[in-house]
């Protein structure tokens, strides 16, 4: 999709409603829209992080915030080190330097499965769905917590067997919210690349998240879906969730994050409300500066 | 030429120890590579100790059979963490190459002089495999045979391969039920995308580990049964090849299916056991001319072990899934 | 060359087997025959052609006193009976084996045999050519020349291995075989149909290797690139082709060695510590000047500049205008070519045999590994050093075990360094 630069406030209606309905924290009032703004209870503090790739800085964030329980949308031209950042966070990628906490905890050394089970869980920009699983499975391997992935379990099902008839139907619930219940005993490979995405987004959602991490949620889903899926992430917040996530598409953004960050050349230019963002000059010459020099995303 | 010899003695190869030992050295590479994707080239090293570990323990150490055995699968299980430890992190090629090495520094290892105090080195150890051999409830006469035509055996046989087939249908088995729990699922996640298994707080490398430590002792099983069988352990029967022949037997019969590794097994003893005694039998034709007669004859092992190369490359090309699995599965298998 | 012959000689093992017959226990049936007496018995020799006649066993039991004593026949037999099981001494007296023969550095000429009831047990002295005494700073320098020289081979033949990996991404487990299929064919012009002079025949070794390179490319492996077959896939379609090619290898050639009939046997020439032969001086220098041809080609002409496209990112290069499929051909015609020359080169070294190929991929594997994956030069420095480690340990190990130190090396390397020593961190994520 076209990075769009106007919002679309019509649109986003229900999405934004909802959102500052939700919040159990209302940022928008309190925190002052400059880069690294301090947040009354945030969940994720990010200090002195960077990353280099051959003399190229990816990644040079100062100080960032996440808030909890908002949606925060992480926006930025191609290549401003949105994913990286993501994957430092994570765990999937190590930071040169850097310290970060998360739900209170200091993260010392990251590991990407230790992250989760604290519960931060991701998705990625090009989808991980296991293929040769089927779909429910796919769903049930987020589960946390389960007996049955213990070895000495393993072999005896009736140690396993209720948790994983709870997981089924939790996860049925799922698929049917994501569209995908008529795909449940198909492999995952068959699926189209929306699907994956949305399927993609229901596992990591089985995984029960204190935070979720979206990269890209809606890139390449059908717009009807993807306006499903922006109901179901506005409706996850406000059950308390935090939620993060990368987008391009401006009207996403602008229609269902409670709160905006701009990444450009590794280092966090702004952050806002929505309707803030978009008009701040230096987040559109970030953009406008990428235009002329290469022509688009 | 004879059919009715041919077919049978492709069948008792088919059944005889020698595919009880592919299959359990197949099922453990199912585990590894089949469920879990550690390319694992290096299984032999597994058969290896297993067949070592009880020769040497009874041969050297006079300790009893038994003894010998829980040495030969406490050395398999030694060599999975060993091994594990600093390579599961690596690519799957990667991987692959350290664990060939691997296999190949222990043959060499035991098969030096140096080793001959406590191995035998070069000139293979040899023990008295009598305590299992004094359960065998089969009567066992100089003329005592089972079986039909020339597809029978001896008593002693029929006990080896009783028990093998018991340990390949109880493997499996165990195989089965651990595979299609939660534990399973987390293996096939791996196999499919490591990083997906990681996002959703699984411990990727702790699964790997239990896996390569199963499917290790799975093949030390089979190391086991060739040690029984023989009597004793040859370091020049430990080459890579035989981990190339339990891949071809795993993907014949279907890899990431509980039955393919043993149907696998079976069938690539009888093809390779038909072509060679068919050739026999061809040699001694009269109307073959004899230049052919003389060049094919005291080859036909080596034709029957080029078949099995020319097996793999036509597997891969027209069958990648095997005989039993799912075409559909292996078209997604894409990367 | 006396130097290789040495290693060679002290590989070779003399054995002591101690066949034990025993009266067979119930369920062996038919065989029990307790008539047969217990014998300590074996063939004396070195390698599998020179007996040694008129060397005397002692056989004693654990008190000292003597049960037996035999003199090696013509064929190097001989054999001991022994009244019943327990542990004995077996001593070999030293004076009465030849000029030069004595037994390996470590090894003792009296050895104590635990024979187990119903167990045959063995045991082995080793012997080979008597240690001359050679100041260890020599020793140094010669193994220095052999490790430079087996680098070097295997530095030739890990070229193609690793620019096939590096423009493709297969993994060629069958290239040992193109080695040994080099090594045969210059036998067959040399030795067996042509008797061409032996540099001759490496020439059209090379051309033939080229042409089965080319082949290999064309008729399978850009068929499989088009059905993008997976990299598993692609790994055991190698592994088949190379057991195939070994088989094939073998139903042609045989499993004994093969020797060439060219330069066989040279005068050595003096050089300070070093004495080398004029044939294993041309084998360094050619394989160097070759190795020089290949940077120069890679660094400057077309071709390199293409190679090195192709194996940055091969879309891109396709899309810059460059034939990768050409690329890949020429590639897989001079690595093959290049790896044909280097099992010329092994074969003159060693014997050649269907698994000469197939020893040496490991090491090549660990050469390219140690350099870096898909970097020609990476993989000659890598091979250099593999070659080097392999032929120096030799000062410290039996040379039997030299072949665990390059594996082990790999492994190291792999654990510290997953990129190699030379190559650089890939970008993650």
């Amino acid at each position: 999709m076209p990075d769009e630069l106007t919002p679309v406030p019509g649109e986003a209606r229900a999405g934004t409603e909802s959102g500052l309905v939700g919040a159990q924290i209302e940022p928008n009032h309190s925190v002052p829209p400059v880069a690294g703004a301090p947040k009354p209870h945030p969940i994720l503090v990010v200090d002195e992080l960077t990353r280099s790739f051959g003399g190229l800085r990816a990644v040079d964030v100062d100080h960032l915030e996440v808030e909890r329980g908002v949606v925060t949308a992480l926006i930025g031209p191609n290549g401003a080190g949105k994913t990286t950042l993501f994957n430092l966070l994570t765990g999937f990628d190590r930071a040169d330097t850097g310290r970060w906490s998360f739900d209170g905890q200091p993260v010392s050394s990251p590991s990407p499965d230790q992250l989760a089970r604290q519960g931060m869980i991701r998705t990625f920009q090009l989808t991980k769905s296991l293929a040769k699983l089927t779909v429910l499975d796919n769903v049930l391997l987020g589960a946390p917590g389960q007996a049955g992935e213990r070895l000495s379990a393993a072999p005896f099902r009736s140690r396993w067997r209720d948790q994983e008839e709870a997981n089924v139907e939790l996860a049925d619930e799922l698929l049917d919210r994501f569209n995908l219940a008529h795909m449940r005993d198909e492999l995952a490979g068959t699926l189209s690349g929306g699907q994956r995405k949305l399927l993609e987004v229901a596992r990591a959602l089985m995984a029960d998240p204190v935070m979720i991490m979206l990269d890209e949620p809606m890139a390449g889903v059908n717009p009807a879906l993807a306006q499903s899926l922006m109901r179901h992430i506005t409706q996850l917040a406000f059950e308390g969730l935090t939620v993060v996530f990368i987008e391009h598409a401006m009207d996403v953004v602008t229609g269902i994050s409670d709160w905006v960050v701009v990444l450009a050349q590794g280092r966090v230019i702004a952050e806002g409300p929505p309707w803030k963002v978009i008009h701040d000059h230096q987040v559109i010459d970030a953009y406008l500066g990428r235009r002329r020099a290469g022509g688009g995303s | 030429m004879d059919f009715d010899i041919i077919f049978g003695n492709a069948a008792r190869a088919a059944f005889g120890p020698e595919a009880v030992i592919l299959a359990l050295a197949a099922i453990g590479l199912n585990v590894h590579f089949g469920f879990t994707g550690l390319l694992n080239f290096g299984q032999v090293g597994f058969l290896l100790l297993g067949a070592y570990g009880t020769s040497v323990s009874v041969a050297t150490f006079g300790w009893s059979l038994w003894v010998g055995i829980l040495v030969g699968l406490v050395l398999s299980v030694a060599l999975a963490v060993a091994l594990g430890f600093p390579t599961l992190r690596l690519h799957a090629v990667m991987f692959a190459i350290v664990t060939i090495a691997a296999a190949e520094i222990i043959r060499i290892l035991i098969g030096s002089t140096d080793a001959i105090g406590l191995t035998g080195g070069p000139l293979s150890v040899s023990f008295d495999a009598g305590a299992f051999y004094d359960l065998n409830p089969y009567p066992d006469g100089p003329h005592d045979r089972y079986g039909v035509g020339t597809f029978e055996f001896t008593g002693q046989q029929m006990w080896v391969i009783t028990v093998g087939w018991v340990l390949v249908a109880l493997v499996s088995l165990v195989v089965f039920l651990i595979v299609r729990s939660p534990w399973g699922r987390v293996l096939k996640s791996i196999r499919e995308d490591e990083d997906a298994a990681r996002s959703l707080g699984k411990n990727v490398f702790s699964y790997k580990m239990q896996a390569l430590i199963i499917g290790g002792v799975i093949g030390g099983l089979g190391g086991v049964i060739d040690a029984i069988k023989t009597s004793g352990a040859d370091p020049n029967g430990f080459r890579p090849q035989v981990t190339f022949f339990a891949y071809t037997a795993l993907l014949l019969g279907g890899a990431a299916t509980y039955m393919g590794p043993v149907l696998g097994a079976i069938l690539f003893w009888f093809l390779r056991e038909w072509i060679e005694s068919f050739l026999r039998q061809l040699t001694a034709e009269a109307w073959l001319p004899d230049a052919v007669a003389d060049f094919l004859s005291g080859s036909e092992g080596v034709i029957s072990v080029a078949m099995v190369g020319l097996t793999l490359v036509l597997l891969m090309l027209f069958r990648p899934q095997g005989i039993t699995g799912n075409r559909i599965e292996m078209q997604l298998d894409a990367r | 060359m006396w130097m290789r012959r040495l290693l060679a000689l002290a590989v070779f093992v003399l054995c002591f087997v101690l066949a034990w017959a025993v009266p067979v226990s119930a369920q062996s049936g038919s065989e029990a025959d307790s008539s047969q007496p217990t014998v300590l018995e074996d063939t004396l020799r070195v390698g599998f052609d020179q007996f040694f006649a008129g060397v005397e066993i002692t056989v004693a039991d654990q008190s000292g006193a003597s049960i037996g004593r035999a003199v090696t026949d013509s064929q190097g037999q001989w054999s001991v009976a022994v009244p019943v099981a327990g542990t004995y001494r077996v001593s070999l007296d030293q004076s009465t084996l030849p000029d030069g023969i004595g037994l390996r550095e470590g090894f003792e000429s009296i050895v104590e045999v635990a024979v187990l009831e119903g167990a045959s047990r063995a045991v082995v002295f080793a012997v080979g050519e008597a240690p001359k005494g050679t100041p260890f700073g020599d020793r140094a320098a010669q193994t220095v020349f052999n490790g430079l020289k087996f680098g070097l081979i295997i530095a030739m033949s890990a070229i193609g291995l690793s620019l096939i990996y590096g423009t493709t991404g297969l993994v060629n487990f069958a290239h040992g075989e193109l080695v040994t299929f080099g090594a045969v064919i210059a036998w067959y012009f040399n030795s067996s149909w042509g008797e061409l002079n032996l540099i001759v025949a490496a020439i059209v070794t090379m051309i033939v290797c080229g042409m089965l390179g080319a082949g290999l490319e064309t008729g399978l492996f850009r068929p499989l690139r088009n059905r993008r077959l997976g990299i598993f896939q692609l790994v055991v379609v190698t592994i088949g082709l190379s057991l195939l090619g070994r088989q094939v290898i073998q139903l042609f050639f045989g499993a004994e060695p093969l020797p060439y009939t060219d330069f066989q046997v040279q005068e050595r020439w003096e050089f300070g510590p070093w004495a080398v032969t004029p044939r294993e001086l041309m084998t360094v220098a050619v394989i160097i000047a070759i190795l020089l041809a290949m940077g120069l080609m890679l660094q400057w002409t077309r071709f390199g500049k293409a190679t090195r496209a192709v194996s940055d990112n091969a879309s891109l290069a396709e899309a810059s205008g460059i034939n990768v499929n050409r690329v890949v051909l020429m590639v897989w015609a001079i690595g093959a070519a290049l790896a044909g020359l280097g099992g010329v080169f092994q074969g003159l070294d060693t014997d050649i045999d269907p698994f000469l190929g197939f020893q040496l991929l490991l090491l090549i594997f660990a050469g390219v590994e140690l350099g870096g994956l898909g970097t020609a030069f990476g993989a000659m420095a890598g091979s250099l050093i593999i070659g080097m480690s392999t032929e120096v340990s030799t000062l410290w190990i039996s040379p039997e075990l030299k072949f665990v130190v390059p594996l082990a090396a790999l492994i190291l390397v792999l654990l510290f360094r997953p990129q190699g020593l030379f190559g650089i961190k890939a970008r993650v994520g």
